[in-house]
């Protein structure tokens, strides 16, 4: 893809913004929501907060893995 | 109004303040059974085949007798080929987004046509405000951009490279990997739909409010609130224009984020 790069118009920017705060609260949705069907199952309470913070940080890894490199340009 | 149609959207405007989800549902004048499968055609099943007619006669009246210097119509219908193709499937995708052009155009007009009828006087009502034709605009963006990675890529890696991103360790997939699969295949589709239908849905009620609150305001007894109804006409003057713009906004996203998609399906990962 690198060699036939489009010309980026400024909507370029908004579609990578959706994608990443997409991407953030899918992250927090997913493994957050885990998290608290482990407590409803199990009757605890710590699980939420942990599913939360390992989604919000897988979600953040993928993020810059995907779009670090868009710095360079 | 008869019994029969109280749960229906009334044309008696001054008995329908305040508005609410009545006012989303339109009495089918035509019923029928299809293999056992019901179909109601209401003023939005009209309106939406309005909208594929009219667009359709466009285009065709736009192309019909093709000139190298272009008559007004063949000049709109090539502009706003030409705005999609250009502003929206090569800047997005690349030259080879060109090929998708076609269908980026016929969706954003679509959309557009669907969207204004909220502020075209008789239609008045959008019919992206009923979730239902906003799901399958979605499902039809959501099939397309993964048929066409499939495509590209072969149903194996193109499921490989989306699942199990592989810039990262592999021990980190049974974590990442929900994260994608949700983000791509649920949130993606979900928030396409959700997004063109709330817009729409809030667009119409809000002229409800400010339209039928100016009637209930006028036809009732007290001088000061009959005075006070000139200003919820004039809200509702100021929010039609500002739903103008919201309408052609949401077409817009909705047809450059399937863009997005589909640039996102046709690439190849690094």
């Amino acid at each position: 893809m690198a060699d036939d790069q489009p010309d980026r118009g400024p909507e370029w920017g908004m579609n990578t913004g959706w994608a990443i705060v997409g991407t953030l609260i899918s992250g927090m949705a997913v493994w957050g929501g885990a998290g608290w069907l482990i407590d409803w199952w199990l009757g605890v309470s710590f699980a939420l907060p942990i599913g939360l913070v390992l989604g919000a940080a897988g979600a953040i890894l993928l993020i810059v893995k995907r779009y670090a490199h868009l710095s360079d340009e | 109004m008869s019994s029969k149609l109280s749960g229906y959207a009334s044309s008696d405007v001054a008995a329908e303040f305040p508005p609410g989800l009545k006012d989303f549902n339109y009495a089918p004048f035509w019923d029928f059974h299809v293999l056992g499968v019901e179909f109601a055609i209401t003023k939005l099943t009209l309106l939406t085949w309005l909208a594929v007619v009219g667009i359709s006669v466009f285009f065709l009246l736009a192309v019909r007798k093709p000139k190298l210097v272009p008559g007004r119509l063949q000049w709109a219908g090539e502009s706003t080929y030409g705005f999609i193709r250009d502003g929206m499937a090569r800047s997005m995708i690349g030259d080879a987004g060109v090929r998708f052009a076609p269908y980026l155009t016929t969706l954003f007009l679509f959309i557009v046509a669907n969207n204004i009828y909220g502020v075209i006087p008789l239609a008045q009502v959008s019919p992206n405000a009923k979730i239902s034709l906003p799901v399958v605009l979605a499902i039809l963006s959501f099939v397309l951009f993964n048929w066409v990675g499939i495509r590209e890529h072969g149903a194996k890696t193109y499921f490989r490279n989306l699942l199990f991103p592989p810039s990262v360790p592999a021990w980190l997939y049974p974590l990442l990997t929900p994260i994608e699969f949700f983000s791509t295949l649920v949130v993606r589709p979900v928030t396409l739909a959700v997004r063109l239908f709330a817009n729409m849905f809030a667009g119409h009620l809000l002229l409800l409010v400010f339209t039928l609150g100016g009637v209930a305001l006028l036809a009732s007894d007290n001088f000061l609130f009959k005075g006070f109804s000139f200003f919820s006409f004039l809200l509702a003057i100021v929010l039609s224009l500002f739903e103008f713009a919201v309408q052609l906004v949401q077409a817009y996203v909705f047809t450059i984020l399937t863009a997005s998609y589909l640039q996102g399906a046709l690439a190849h990962e690094h």
